[in-house]
Formats: structure tokens, sequence, C-alpha cells
């Protein structure tokens, strides 16, 4: 038996692919999390009121993600609602973070893979308009750029964010920047609908050269946003079954009634089932639970999409094109939320500590993230993180078997299995500092 | 921005770490006409730092056996190492697992016989290898990755926190005791300490902007001790710390003892790797941006 192995780049952390084959046969497929630096251990004894400004540290992709479900756990356990005001603050934060890991993944991670080149920033730009628009390379880093500057316009801190306090926010954001920034994201939403096309396009062209779309299988689906526009701070996650009808819908708190999740001896994250079944996370699963986006831009792709590939659609490849529908969606959500007032002063309401268990979750763009804090006389005595990539685990292992058994046979493997394993892995844009931390 | 062989060559080798520091090196574009990036596994992919690398940004902590490999034979190549972030200087967030307690945890439950091997902590870069420039913060502003790679010895910044939050520093306004954030709104444009906020800005090294302060939230220290302080031992700067809230509130000093050695405050937990066994003198202010 002979063990192929392949390092990964251009995804968030450290990881690897090991393929166990034996006569030609692909025996096993593991994805590998090959670092891991222990959080659930060491927040214990944590302040819970430190907590919302340690735990961003998990990740700084997903940093922001952390931070809100953070403030959202502890607020379960303190019995605190914040302010409409704080609410707005917090969603800023979450699309700002959607914008940046959907512009990411999107150019930095995988646009690269369809025009052959090793980054972003090795692409050849020759066929570029000096005269009349930036390059590809540069625009996408605009694009992206607005992510980031709408988390630190709403979150302080620009890669861990430290505005969203237990009961409320720091403080709002005053009108000039907020017009500043509602300018810069109108500017560039078309920047935004234009490399998207393109990248859409690219994709096509993709498909048809080599033939695939990757694991197209039917698989189950979780996420927690709402059905006719995404939330990203609902309180409800839903799993829908591979025939499109909905199978499930609980709070966080129930999640271990409905979520297998098993630890494995070959990596230092685990994985989950949806009762044993292999599930996904991520934008494909919301963009089969979402009815409508709720914004103009977004649902024209939103029936671009289902009119081209149908309704639950199933091909791996289609996460990359449903985050560019989630970029678009949020960059007119955040121009909606930027139009109203955010200045005035009710950010936060006092509360008091308690002894109790609380559980908070966001739709972080990687899916439902879950933190799960058991607090006694104000200090941290568990901590769990139920991480999105740890939900999709079993599909990327599915998806990198099927594409083994592509390219390798009997006689010779296909070197092609290099890059599908890179196109697999990658269209689950999997999180390893946050799927081990 | 396309590959030119006229332009320097850096590389970014990513150990234990969030990859924070990369996200806020992206976000800092500037760089893409003056350095060609040859390796960065987060955005290029290559799998090997190449050779004729000028300088070597190192992030995270050194918390596995790989890492100690890819960190000694990166550091072989380049012309100039730069432990860039918290985690690589002195730990990090992740360095809160130096407890005992915590240890034995981990390590009976987490140790996996073929993947890298966890250590017994996490550990700064340069327990291992020679550091020429230290760029801390968690993570580093894009403005001080810009000085890092292109003029560090010209970069000039506010010497503490203090000086580049704007908060006016009130002398009839004292709290009697640590509040955090139980009481609700964060009144604007008024010094934290004056709140009741164990805010650490005024011996932390400036260069961040106070973009945690300006908002709102106490400084954490995650830039570490500044000029004053950084060659001096720990206590010094607890005693420095102590003294501003004694001089500014009417906090009990217990009280704010306490809090400042509370091993869990996420202040400690920016700063205290240092070399306990090692035995190495502390880093020289004029390696430290």
């Amino acid at each position: 038996m002979a063990i192929l192995r392949f390092p990964l780049s251009r995804i968030e952390g450290h990881a690897r692919v090991e393929m166990e084959v034996h006569d030609g046969q692909v025996m096993t497929a593991h994805f590998q999390a090959i670092e891991m630096r222990g959080f659930r251990y060491f927040m214990q004894g944590t302040s819970a009121e430190q907590m919302p400004v340690i735990v961003p540290r998990i990740c700084g992709v997903c940093s922001t993600a952390h931070h809100v479900a953070s403030v959202k756990a502890l607020e379960n356990i303190f019995d605190v609602e914040p302010p409409e005001l704080a609410r707005e603050i917090r969603e800023l934060l979450l699309l700002g973070q959607l914008i940046q890991n959907q512009a990411t993944s999107l150019f930095i991670f995988t646009m690269p893979d369809r025009v052959g080149a090793s980054s972003l920033f090795h692409m050849d730009e020759s066929e570029a308009d000096p005269d009349h628009q930036l390059s590809l390379a540069r625009r996408s880093l605009k694009v992206r750029q607005v992510g980031t500057n709408l988390i630190t316009l709403a979150g302080g801190q620009f890669i861990h964010p430290v505005k969203a306090v237990i009961g409320g926010v720091t403080s709002g954001i005053q009108r000039e920047p907020a017009e500043a920034m509602l300018k810069d994201i109108e500017a560039l939403l078309p920047v935004a609908c234009e490399l998207f096309d393109a990248y859409w396009e690219m994709s096509m062209a993709m498909g048809e050269r080599i033939g695939t779309w990757g694991d197209d299988q039917p698989a189950y689906y979780i996420a927690s946003t709402g059905r006719t526009r995404p939330r990203l701070d609902s309180d409800t996650l839903r799993v829908l079954g591979p025939d499109g009808v909905e199978r499930a819908s609980f709070p966080p708190r129930l999640f271990r009634s409905y979520l297998d999740y098993e630890d494995t001896a070959y990596s230092y994250a685990g994985q989950t089932s949806y009762q044993g079944q292999v599930m996904r996370a991520n934008s494909l699963a919301r963009m089969n639970l979402a009815l409508s986006m709720g914004t103009p831009l977004a649902d024209g792709y939103l029936e671009k999409l289902t009119h081209t590939f149908g309704k639950p659609a199933h091909p791996i490849l289609l996460f990359d094109l449903c985050r560019g529908i989630e970029l678009v969606y949020a960059f007119e959500r955040a121009l909606e939320i930027l139009a109203k007032d955010l200045d005035y002063e009710d950010t936060e309401v006092p509360y008091t500590l308690k002894d109790g268990e609380g559980y908070g979750l966001v739709e972080a763009p990687r899916g439902p993230l879950i933190h799960h804090y058991i607090v006694t006389d104000g200090l941290v005595r568990e901590a769990e993180f139920v991480i999105p990539t740890v939900h999709n685990m079993l599909a990327i292992e599915r998806a990198l078997k099927v594409a083994g058994e592509r390219y390798i046979s009997p006689e010779a493997i296909n070197l092609e299995l290099e890059k599908a394993v890179g196109r697999v892995v990658r269209a689950f844009d999997p999180c390893i500092a946050c799927a081990t931390q | 921005m396309p590959e030119n062989s006229t332009l320097p060559r850096f590389a970014v080798l990513q150990l234990s770490g969030c990859a924070g520091c990369e996200v806020s090196l992206i976000n800092a574009s500037e760089w893409v006409d003056q350095y060609q990036l040859v390796y960065m596994p987060l955005v290029v992919s290559t799998h090997a730092v190449p050779e004729d690398t000028e300088v070597l940004l190192v992030s995270g902590g050194v918390r596995n056996d790989e890492d100690i490999y890819n960190l000694r034979r990166a550091v072989e190549i380049v012309d100039r190492v730069v432990a860039v972030g918290t985690c690589a200087i002195s730990g990090g967030v992740a360095n809160l697992g130096d407890r005992d307690d915590v240890r034995a945890m981990f390590m009976a439950g987490q140790d996996r016989h073929h993947l890298p091997h966890l250590l017994p902590k996490s550990h700064p870069v340069d327990s291992f290898v020679n550091v020429d420039l230290y760029l801390p913060g968690c993570p580093p502003t894009p403005e001080l990755f810009m000085a890092a790679l292109l003029d560090p010895e010209n970069y000039q910044a506010s010497g503490i926190v203090c000086g580049e939050c704007g908060r006016k520093k009130l002398k009839d306004m004292r709290p009697q005791h640590l509040v955090g954030f139980q009481q609700g709104e964060v009144l604007p444009d008024i010094c934290l300490i004056n709140q009741g906020y164990l805010c650490v800005g005024s011996s932390v090294r400036g260069g961040c902007r106070a973009i945690c302060t300006r908002p709102g939230h106490p400084c954490v220290g995650c830039r570490g001790p500044s000029d004053a302080y950084i060659e001096k031992e720990s206590q010094v700067w607890f005693d420095r710390v102590q003294n501003v809230f004694e001089r500014m509130t009417d906090i009990p000093p217990d009280e704010i003892r306490d809090a400042l050695h509370s091993p869990q405050l996420s202040m400690f937990l920016f700063q205290f790797t240092d070399y306990a066994d090692a035995n190495r003198p502390p880093r020289p202010k004029e390696k430290v941006l």
C-alpha cells in the first residue's frame, strides 16, 4: 500500500491530505489538521468579561465571528439583551467579516486556480487595461479592503475587534465616518459585481475543461441564517435534507441532540455528522436554505444560480459561486445599515454577573459557530467551541476520495490530482486554526 | 505586483498562530510595488522558502516539532529575520496554556502519533533562532508592517498608547473600584482609567494608533512595554501601572495588584513568556519597532 501526501496552501491554517492507495484503489482520504494551540483548555479560569477580547485570537480570519459569538454566549448566561444600536453595529461587524472572508476565498484562495497562477500576487496582468481600470488583482484587493474597513469601523481594532461587550457595544459610529464608508461601498459595489461575473465565467470555463465539478453527490446542509434574508445572528440552526426538505430546526443549546461529534486519531480536528449522515456547512448550505436574499442584486444572482443548477444544488464548486452572491449581499446590506443613525447614546445596558451556562450562535462565513461557556464566580469554568469547519470534515473527505478515484488507476496516478485536491479543499474554505483552536 | 526579479524578495513563515498577522500584512498592500512575496502558504502555493530570499517574517509561536524544523530551515536561507506579532515574540494568547493543570489535560487528551508532536508549551521564536527585528502587536498594524519592511531605522511612533489615544485625563474623576463593563455606557473622550477600567496604555508602546482605547476598550497591552520598561524585569512594568492607578484613582492598591497579577488577565497573557528556562538577556529596545 502506498500513501500519497499532499501539502496544502491558500487555505487558513496548517493542514494536509493523505490518501492510502492499494492496487490503484483509494482506501482512505484523510484531511488532517496538523496544528493545535488548545483554547478549550487554557480558557478555563479566564475572567468571563475578558473572553470577547481573547477569543478572536482563535483565528485572525474568523475573529469577528468569535468576538460576537462570545458576547452572545455571555449575554445568554447573564440574561441581558443588548440595545438595538448594538445589534446593528454587531451586524455591520459580521457583514465586514463576510465581505473580507468571501473576497479572500474568491480572489486570494481560489481565483489563482482558475487562471493557473500560484497566487493572486503572481497573476499575469498583461490583459488588464491600465488606462481605464485597475488590474484584476488590484481590484480584488480593493473589494476585500471594504470588509477590513467595515470591521475597523464597527469593531475598533481591525483584526481582533473590541467594541462588542457584554450588554452592547462600547461606542456607536459617528455620521462622518459612516458617510465615508457608504461612499466607498457604493463606489466598489459595481466593481465587486464585475469581478464576480468574471469569476463566474472563469469557473464555468474550468468546469468544461476538466470535465468535473468535483463531488456532486447529495448531502445534508446546515446553516443558521433566515429563510428570506440572511440573518447572521439568529438563534436557530436549520438542517436541510439532500432532497431539499427541511429536517430539523433547533436552538444552539440542543445541538448535541442533532449532531454527532467524533474525535479522530489522524487529525487535531474532530468531525461532526447529522445523525451519521454527511453534512455540509458554509455558503452552499446557506444558499440551499435561502428562499431569497432580500437585496436586489444578490437576489438576481441567487435566481441565476437556482435557474442554472437547481435547488438544492450539490456540486461542490458551487460553494465558490455562492460566496460571490454573499459578497454582493453584504455590500448591499451594509449600505442599508450605514444609512441609519448609528451615533446615538444608547450603546450598552448594565448587567450583573451570575453563575450559569450559555450558548452564543452566529453564522460565520464558514457556517454556524457556537460558543458554549459555563461560568462560576465570574470565571469561565468550561469553554466549548463548535466550529463550522468541523461540520464539513466528512464532506471534504468524501469529495477527496471522489477526486482520488477519478485520477488514480492501477496503472498510473494522473498528476492533475494534486490540483484537484487543492480545488476540492478550497471549495469548502476550511479554517484549521478554528477547527483545532 | 507581477514577478520582477529586481525587487527584494521576502517570505512569511507561519508557525502556530491565528493568521491575524498575515491578514494585517495583506491589508497593507503598499508593499506589492516594492517587495516580491515569494513564500506565504496562506496566499501563495509554494512549499518552501526559496533561495535568494532576503527577509523572513515569522509569525506564530513555536508549538510543535514541525514548527522548530521549519523555523531552523528557513532562517538559514535569509539575510534578515523579523519576529512578527505577540505569539512569535513573547508567546501571545496561546501562552496562557503555560500552566501545569492545562498542560496535563492538553498533552493527555490531544497528542497524536502521526502528526507533528505538540511541545509542552508555546515558545517564542528567539528561543531557537536569532532575530534581527521585533515587530510586536496582536497583530501589528499595516503601517507597522510597512515600516518593518521598508525603513525600520527611521520609524518614529509615540512612546506610549496614551500619546495616540486623545482621551482626556481628569483630575477630579476618581473611581473607587475597578468596574469593567458592568456599569453600562463608556463615556466618550474621557480617560478610561478615570472611568474605572483597567487600561494599561500608559506604559504600553505606541504605534497602534490607539485603535482599541479610542472606541472605548481598555488597552490590553498587546504591543508590550514601552522603551522605558522593555529592558527591565516585568515587575518594574507592573509597578509602573500600579503607580498610575494610585495617582489617578482611589481604587485600593490591593485591588489593582490582584487584578494585574491575575494569571488570566489578557494583558498578562499577551506578554510574559519571557526566558524563564532559557537564561537569555532581554530584547534590546533598538531591535523592537
